[in-house]
């Protein structure tokens, strides 16, 4: 009906017949079905329980780090430095492809073997293809007194710990 | 021919039966089947047995030199200590050194990508099914497209610092711009051949001279932390 | 009954007998019929035709590059299982059953080499098969899917190859794997989810190999049962393997059945 298509409201259809309407029911109930099932899958796929060390460090107590410092702790992967605005703690995981870094004393820069990536004390990139510059961890002392460091969350750069 | 027996024709699409086929051979025509006249072999023995040879052969060469060579182990994995350099298996190593030059995004994610997606629809472009070569038609305007398209590529290369991959477009360029001189006259056989490919051909063997070249970078001229060396004298 | 004196009337024999021509159910013999009927009648061999066109048995049309992938592929399986038998994909014990392997189990160090070289082999095998399958122009019409095919199987060899390469847990494997799979996670927007999935965690550990192992060992190798089986398939389907005329010129295959035309 032409007039009918011009109108600016959508019209139902009025005649469709059993065959259609089950078809119907049935390929949405599937498509239903079938979003359950990728759900479901990747919910189990994504592992609810891991068996990893907690991403929470216990570094000990922060006299025991000297003035200027730089403390590479390998198992955790973490930067403890003390600096004489206070401490810090950076990810040793380079930001290019998740090689562990290493201190350079000498050169007083920390450098990544894989592809040669090199940061400051402070995680700023110096040069190479790593895109981001080291993360700061979040650091702070528990009631026992000790240096804790959170592995999973990320602060800001140059906000030291001053104890 | 025999008299022609009583039958009913008509077309029959019963689904719970199986049809009777029938050939009309009306006048003035006859039933030709057209095929190649090729000459065939059967399967079993030629095929199989050509197969089970190529195979057997394979399986002694592989088993020699697994009689001699064995396959690398180092130390277990040790989650604390990266080893200095850090290789990845010799088929990836083009694409690692590719990460040296550009983000991971670019080389991991983007470039790979678009590699398979590339390969995937050669067949799709009819370009790629006349094959004609390349500059046999329109030879002013392709050859200055080439050119501009060339000296882009490899201002790109050098501005990223890609200094590897430039031998190969230099090849391949020079192989292009003797096909751009060159007809299906022309004297030596070279000139012809280079003259009839088209430039599918010439994107492929860019693509699988680049993969050798930076294969071959990443396994013998890279050392620790990724540095260049030279494998002679290390 | 006679007994046989020699070993080739022994085999007629054999193959004579009902149990023989309940199994094989077209008897046997070397008249072209019954050469045909061995392939035409088995449920495995039936993938192939039972005739092939000469110019495609040729050693330098194809250099039998697709038939030596095969046959890497059939060596890795089967070393690939016995090897199964000897490993535990768990963290450490991965480690401890490589050094078993290479010391302790019989034969440990040949099977084991002879995967890892047959896996190096097949992967650069089958990137050959692709480019002289594109020199060759076997791409064009009919066969621009089967080459797709082909595609999907490179990126299935390549997968299993990454994700063996993990199994023996050490350094070259943990590493290789940390580095690659830190690509996924360049993924935008889901790169991290990607990477999650992949590994099992956050991080390359007992969940990533156990999750490797059966990739390595079940989902893809199945995938790529079905993609060779497929590829085979269509092979025959668009008309045999594609050799080019002697021209210069590349033409489509020419065998097909046209309609008869009217004579006028």
């Amino acid at each position: 009906m032409p007039d009918e298509s011009q109108a600016a409201t959508p019209k139902l259809p009025t005649e469709f017949d059993r065959r259609a309407f089950f078809t119907r029911v049935g390929l949405r109930s599937l498509g239903i079905a079938a979003a359950g099932t990728i759900v479901f899958t990747y919910e189990f796929l994504s592992p609810n329980v891991l068996f990893e060390p907690s991403p929470i460090v216990n570094l000990g107590k922060p006299d025991s780090f000297a003035v200027n410092s730089v403390t590479m702790d390998v198992n955790t992967a973490i930067y403890l430095v003390r600096a004489e605005e206070g401490f810090f703690a950076l990810s040793e995981v380079c930001t290019h492809l998740g090689c562990l870094t290493a201190w350079n004393q000498d050169l007083g820069i920390i450098v990544c073997p894989c592809h040669g990536s090199k940061f400051t004390r402070t995680g700023e990139k110096i040069e190479g293809p790593a895109p981001k510059p080291l993360p700061w961890l979040k650091t702070w002392v528990s009631d026992d007194g000790d240096l804790l460091v959170d592995r999973s969350a990320n602060i800001p750069p140059l906000q030291y710990l001053r104890i | 021919m025999s008299t022609p027996k009583d039958f009913a024709a008509g077309i029959d699409s019963d689904q719970r039966r199986s049809p009777t086929r029938v050939v009309f051979v009306t006048r003035r025509t006859s039933a030709q089947v057209k095929v190649s006249r090729e000459d065939q072999v059967q399967t079993f023995p030629e095929v199989l047995f050509r197969a089970a040879l190529a195979i057997e052969l394979l399986a002694i060469l592989l088993v020699v030199f697994s009689l001699f060579f064995n396959a690398p182990l180092e130390g277990i994995a040790d989650p604390t200590h990266t080893p200095n350099p850090a290789k990845a298996p010799w088929y990836f190593l083009g694409l690692q050194e590719l990460l040296h030059y550009f983000p991971p995004v670019v080389a991991g994610v983007l470039v790979p990508t678009l590699l398979i997606v590339s390969l995937i629809v050669i067949p799709y472009f009819n370009i790629n099914i006349e094959a004609s070569g390349m500059f046999l038609k329109d030879r002013a305007r392709r050859k200055q497209i080439f050119y501009i398209a060339t000296a882009g590529m490899l201002i790109f290369l050098l501005l990223f610092h890609v200094y590897v991959a430039v031998a190969p477009t230099v090849i391949v360029a020079l192989g292009m711009v003797v096909a751009a001189h060159s007809t299906p006259e022309s004297p030596s056989q070279l000139r012809r051949y280079l003259a009839s490919k088209p430039l599918s051909y010439w994107i492929m063997t860019w693509f699988l001279l680049e993969l050798i070249v930076l294969t071959a970078v990443g396994t013998f001229f890279r050392g620790p932390g990724w540095s260049w060396v030279w494998p002679w004298r290390s | 009954m006679k007994i046989p004196m020699n070993a080739e009337q022994t085999i007629e024999k054999v193959r004579g007998s009902r149990i023989w021509r309940s199994v094989f159910r077209s008897g046997t013999g070397n008249s072209t019929l019954h050469r045909a009927l061995a392939i035409q009648q088995n449920i495995f061999l039936h993938l192939f035709a039972t005739k092939v066109r000469k110019r495609m048995v040729r050693f330098s049309a194809t250099w039998y590059l697709g038939t030596l992938t095969l046959g890497t592929f059939l060596i890795l399986v089967i070393t690939g299982i016995l090897l199964m038998l000897y490993y535990h994909p768990s963290v450490p014990q991965a480690y401890a059953d490589m050094k078993d392997l290479q010391f302790v189990v019989s034969s440990g160090l040949f099977l084991r080499n002879l995967h890892r070289w047959s896996a190096q082999l097949m992967v650069f095998l089958v990137f050959a098969h692709m480019f002289k399958v594109f020199y060759r122009g076997a791409y064009r019409t009919p066969r621009e899917f089967n080459w797709v095919v082909g595609i999907v199987l490179l990126l299935i060899t390549l997968l299993l190859s990454y994700t063996g390469y993990l199994l023996p847990w050490d350094q070259l494997a943990f590493w290789a794997i940390t580095v690659g799979s830190n690509l996924s996670s360049a993924v935008p927007l889901v790169g991290n989810k990607i990477h999650f999935l992949l590994l099992g965690g956050n991080q390359v550990n007992a969940n990533a190999l156990l999750r490797f192992y059966v990739l390595h060992c079940v989902v893809l190798p199945i995938m790529a049962v079905l993609f060779i089986a497929v590829h085979f398939w269509r092979i025959r389907k668009d008309g045999g393997l594609y050799v080019q005329q002697s021209e210069p010129k590349a033409q489509a295959p020419s065998d097909s059945i046209e309609p008869a035309q009217e004579v006028k």
